[in-house]
C-alpha cells in the first residue's frame, strides 16, 4: 500500500503526466516510433529518482503506442510500426464518418488491453517468462510463419493477389546484409541498400502517400472537408460496443501479451496476429477490412497488452522483451539498479511502484487520449486539399526523421507509387508489409535453427511448442477443405439433412 | 484546376527541400545534433556505455547527442554507415574490436583506415559462462569435455567472426580442441545469447562478465573464467584461464571515431570533450557500477593500436576458416 501511495507525489506526477502528453505527440507523428519516444525521454530522467524516471518511460510508451493509431485512422499512415494493423478497419471507419468513434473504441481497447497486460505481468510473470525462455529459433520460425500466414487471412480480394503482394514484401526484405552470416545481397555496392529497406518509410509510403496520389486523380473532391463526423461519441455509446465484444478484447489482449513476452517478437507482430486470428474465427469474417468495430478492437487491444508482456522477461530475467525494454534496462543500470532476477528481492518496493505506475498510466491514458481525439478531430475538419499537403509533409518528414536519411525519403516515395499502382490493380497492401516485417525473422531463425540441428529439419516438428505451432498452421490452412469434405461425407450419408428450419 | 496546380507546386517544393538540403558545413562546431552510431543492439554493453556517454557529451558540447543503433552483419552495417557519413564530426561511430575483422571476413572493406580515432575508453576480457545446472565447475573441466567430444557442444555469444566468437576459437585452438567440429550459434548480440543460455538452448557462451552480471549474481548463470592476464577486482572470485593452465587472453574494447577526412579542429574539439568526460568521477562511477573496465587511449595511440590489431587479425581469421571467399 505504501508503494501505491508513494507514486502520487508531485515530483513523480508532474514528469509522469508531462511524458504522457509528449507520448501522444511523438506517437501521433508518423516516422517517430514509441522506441524513439522512450529514447528521447531517457536522458531527461537521469537526474530524477528511479521511479519518476520509470514513470516517464512507462507513460510515454503506452501513450505513443495508442497515439500511433490516430494518424492510422485519419490518414492511413501508421504512427508507429505497432499501428500497422490499425489502418485496415480504422481508416475505413473514418471514411464512413465515424473516425472519432473508431478512435474512442481504439483508446478504450488500448486501456483495457494495457490493464490486462499489466495484471498478467503482476500475477503470472515468472511462469510466462519461463515459458518464453523455451522459445528458440525453431519456435520463432513457426511463429513468424504463422504471422505470415495471416496475410492470407487479412487480404481482401483473390488469394493470388494476396500472394503476389506478400511475395513482393518477402523479396524486398532480402535486400541488404543477410543477418545470419553478414553477406551483402542485392546491394550493388551501395551502402544505403546494404542497410536494407526499412519498413517504416515503406509503410508510410505504401499506405499514406498512395492515398494522396489517389485523390490527385479525382480533384473535384478536394474542396470538401476531410471528414464529416456523422456521430457524436459518448462514454455510453463506446461502453456498449466494448461490452458487446468483451471476449474478443480478452482474447486479443492475451495473444498480445504472450507474443510481447517473447524476446524475439513484439507489439507489431502481436497486432497483426491478433487481427488475423479474430478475422479467421469471426462469423463476420467477410466484413473485416470494411470498417467494422471488431477490426479495430483486435489489433489495438493486442498492441497495448504486448507492452506489459515485454516487461515480463525484462523484470524476471533482466533480458529485453523488445527495443523499448532494452532501453529501460540500460536506464535502470544508470539509476544504479541491477535489473534481473534479484530486483524482486532487493528492490521489492520499486517493483510494486512500477506495477502501480503502469496501472495508473492506463487510467491517465484514457483521459489524455480522449482529449487528444477531440483535438485531432478538429484538425481534420480542414478542406481535404490542405490536409493532403499536410500528409505529404508528414510523410516526408517522418521518413527522413527515422535515420536522417534522404534515401529513406526516396524509399517512401517509391513505395507511395508502388502502393498506388497495387491498389489500382486490386492487389492488397497489408501482405506486403507483413512479408517485409517477417522475412528476416523467418530466414534467420530457419538458418540458425538448421545450424543448431546440424542441418536436420526434425527439431522444427519434434519439439513440443514447435509441433503445436506446426499443427495450428496445418489446421488453419486445411480447415476449409476439411470442413467441406466432412460436410460432403455427411451429405452422402444422409441425403436430406436439416431442411428448412435451421436457425440461420 | 487552380487548386491542383497549387498542390503540385507544394509537392515539388516539399520534395526539393528534402532532397537538395544544403550541406551545412559548420563554422563553429558543433551547431546541430550529433549522432553516435552504435553497431550493436539496444541493451547490450556497447549500447549502454554509448547512451551514458551521449548524455555526458550533450552536457559538454551543448547540442543533443543521440545514439542510433544500426545493427546486423556482425557490425558491418553500423561501421560502414559511420565510415561513409559526411566527415563533419556530426556522425561519431562507436568502434569496437570488430572493426579490425570485417575486411578479413569478407563482409565489407571497412577497416580502421577509414576512420580518424578520437579516443578509446574501455577494455573488457571475455568470460566463459555456463548455465546454473551445468556440471562443469572449472574452465579446464569444460574444455576437457569439449576436447573429448567436440561435436556435442553448442557455443554462442554473438555473430560469426565477432570478438566473442574469435575469443572462443582462440581458447579452443590453444587447448588443442578441434574447434571446427564445435557448433557456434550466431546471435545479434550478447543479450540474445544470454537468453539462449538461460533457456538451455546452448551449452556455453563467451561474452564479457558485465554483460551477464545480473544473471550471474542471481545464480542463474555461472562464470567459469575470464580470459585476462589477472583477475578483475570487481569480480575477484572469477579465476583467469591462465590460473587454470590455459595461456589465452582475449577481449574487446570500445572507443569513438569519426570518418577519415574530418577536419583537425573538429577532431580536437571532440577528443577534448571525450577527455573531459573520461576524467570525470561520474564516468568512473558508472563504469565501475556496471563492471566495465576503463582503458584510455588518446587519438594517436588508439589509432595505432587499432591498425596493429587489424593487421594481426588477418592470420587468426584465416586459421579459423572464415572469409574463405577472399
Amino acid at each position: 500500500m505504501d508503494a501505491v501511495l508513494s507514486v502520487f507525489h508531485w515530483n513523480i506526477l508532474i514528469p509522469w503526466i508531462f511524458s504522457m502528453i509528449i507520448g501522444i505527440f511523438v506517437g501521433g507523428a508518423p516516422g517517430l516510433t514509441a522506441t524513439m519516444a522512450v529514447a528521447l525521454i531517457v536522458p531527461l530522467t537521469f537526474h530524477m529518482t528511479p521511479i519518476a524516471g520509470l514513470a516517464m518511460i512507462l507513460g510515454v510508451s503506452y501513450c505513443a503506442i495508442f497515439a500511433g493509431d490516430i494518424p492510422a485512422t485519419y490518414l492511413r499512415i501508421p504512427g508507429t510500426p505497432a499501428s500497422g494493423a490499425a489502418v485496415l478497419d480504422g481508416y475505413e471507419m473514418s471514411r464512413k464518418g465515424m473516425g472519432s468513434m473508431a478512435l474512442a473504441l481504439d483508446l478504450t481497447c488500448s486501456v483495457i488491453g494495457g490493464v490486462i497486460g499489466i495484471l498478467i505481468l503482476i500475477f503470472v510473470a515468472p511462469i510466462l517468462a519461463k515459458f518464453a525462455l523455451k522459445f528458440t529459433n525453431f519456435e520463432y520460425f513457426w511463429l513468424a510463419l504463422f504471422g505470415l500466414s495471416m496475410s492470407a487471412v487479412i487480404s481482401r480480394g483473390t488469394k493470388i493477389k494476396g500472394i503476389i503482394s506478400m511475395t513482393l514484401g518477402l523479396a524486398l526484405a532480402t535486400i541488404g546484409i543477410d543477418i545470419t552470416t553478414g553477406y551483402p545481397r542485392f546491394s550493388f555496392g551501395s551502402v544505403d541498400l546494404m542497410g536494407g529497406i526499412n519498413f517504416i518509410p515503406a509503410m508510410i509510403g505504401l499506405f499514406g502517400l498512395s492515398e494522396v496520389f489517389k485523390y490527385l486523380f479525382v480533384p473535384e473532391k478536394l474542396n470538401n472537408p476531410t471528414i464529416t463526423e456523422k456521430i457524436k461519441i459518448s462514454f455510453r455509446s463506446v461502453g456498449k460496443v466494448i461490452f458487446q465484444h468483451k471476449s474478443l478484447i480478452l482474447r486479443s489482449s492475451l495473444i498480445g501479451n504472450v507474443i510481447g513476452a517473447l524476446p524475439g517478437a513484439g507489439a507489431d507482430i502481436a497486432a497483426w496476429v491478433s487481427y488475423g486470428m479474430a478475422k479467421k474465427i469471426s462469423k463476420r469474417s467477410a466484413e473485416y477490412g470494411t470498417g467494422i468495430e471488431e477490426g479495430i478492437i483486435a489489433p489495438t487491444s493486442a498492441n497495448n497488452a504486448a507492452l506489459g508482456g515485454t516487461w515480463i522477461p525484462a523484470l524476471v530475467f533482466g533480458i529485453p522483451g523488445d527495443t523499448i525494454t532494452a532501453i529501460v534496462l540500460g536506464a535502470m543500470m544508470m539509476y544504479g539498479l541491477k535489473p534481473g532476477p534479484l530486483i524482486f528481492q532487493q528492490n521489492a518496493q520499486l517493483v510494486n511502484q512500477i506495477f502501480t505506475v503502469a496501472l495508473f498510466s492506463q487510467f491517465f491514458l484514457f483521459f489524455i487520449g480522449w482529449a487528444s481525439i477531440k483535438v485531432y478531430t478538429q484538425l481534420f475538419k480542414f478542406p481535404r486539399n490542405i490536409v493532403l499537403v499536410g500528409i505529404v509533409i508528414f510523410s516526408v518528414v517522418g521518413a527522413y526523421a527515422l535515420r536522417n536519411s534522404t534515401f529513406d525519403v526516396g524509399i517512401m516515395l517509391a513505395f507511395g507509387i508502388l502502393g498506388y499502382g497495387m491498389e489500382a490493380y486490386g492487389i492488397p497492401l497489408p501482405p506486403l508489409i507483413l512479408g517485409l516485417i517477417l522475412e528476416p525473422m523467418i530466414e534467420d531463425n530457419l538458418r540458425v535453427g538448421l545450424i543448431k540441428s546440424s542441418g536436420s529439419f526434425l527439431p522444427f516438428i519434434t519439439r513440443p511448442i514447435s509441433f503445436t505451432f506446426f499443427l495450428i498452421l496445418v489446421i488453419i490452412f486445411f480447415w476449409d477443405p476439411i470442413i467441406k469434405a466432412f460436410k460432403y461425407v455427411l451429405k452422402k450419408a444422409d441425403p436430406a439433412p436439416f431442411k428448412g428450419n435451421r436457425p440461420r | 484546376m487552380k487548386l491542383r496546380t497549387f498542390l503540385v507546386l507544394a509537392l515539388v517544393a516539399v520534395f526539393s527541400m528534402a532532397v537538395f538540403s544544403p550541406a551545412a558545413v559548420a563554422k563553429a562546431f558543433p551547431k546541430k545534433p550529433i549522432i553516435i552510431v552504435c553497431p550493436w543492439s539496444p541493451g547490450g554493453g556497447t549500447d549502454r556505455t554509448a547512451r551514458f556517454i551521449a548524455d555526458k557529451l550533450h552536457g559538454v558540447l551543448g547540442v543533443p547527442v543521440n545514439v542510433v543503433n544500426k545493427t546486423g552483419g556482425g557490425g558491418a552495417i553500423g561501421f560502414t554507415y559511420g565510415a561513409h557519413a559526411r566527415p563533419d564530426g556530426y556522425t561519431i561511430t562507436n568502434l569496437t574490436f570488430e572493426i579490425g575483422t570485417l575486411k578479413w571476413l569478407g563482409y565489407s572493406n571497412v577497416n580502421p583506415a577509414d576512420f580518424r580515432a578520437l579516443m578509446q575508453f574501455n577494455e573488457d576480457a571475455s568470460a566463459v559462462i555456463v548455465g546454473q545446472n551445468s556440471k562443469y565447475k572449472t574452465a579446464k573441466q569444460l574444455l576437457d569435455a569439449v576436447k573429448a567430444n567436440p561435436a556435442s557442444f553448442k557455443f554462442s555469444g554473438c555473430a560469426i567472426g565477432t570478438v566473442w566468437d574469435l575469443a572462443r576459437i582462440g581458447m579452443m585452438k590453444d587447448y588443442g580442441i578441434n574447434f571446427s567440429k564445435v557448433k557456434f550459434i550466431p546471435t545479434k548480440g550478447a543479450a540474445p545469447a544470454i537468453t539462449e543460455l538461460l533457456g538451455g538452448h546452448v551449452d556455453v557462451i563467451t561474452c564479457s562478465y558485465p554483460e551477464a552480471a545480473p544473471q550471474i549474481e542471481a545464480g542463474k548463470l555461472k562464470a567459469l573464467a575470464i580470459m585476462a592476464d589477472k583477475r578483475n577486482p570487481q569480480f575477484a572470485s572469477v579465476p583467469t584461464l591462465k590460473e587454470q593452465g590455459i595461456d589465452w587472453s582475449y577481449g574487446t574494447w570500445r572507443g569513438f571515431a569519426v570518418p577519415k577526412g574530418t577536419p583537425d579542429d573538429v577532431v580536437e574539439t571532440l577528443s577534448s570533450a571525450f577527455k573531459k568526460i573520461f576524467a570525470s568521477d561520474d564516468f568512473k562511477a558508472f563504469m565501475n557500477q556496471n563492471g566495465f573496465g576503463i582503458k584510455i587511449r588518446d587519438s594517436r595511440e588508439f589509432g595505432q593500436f587499432m591498425m596493429q590489431q587489424h593487421l594481426d587479425l588477418k592470420n587468426i581469421i584465416r586459421e579459423a576458416g572464415y572469409g574463405k571467399t577472399q
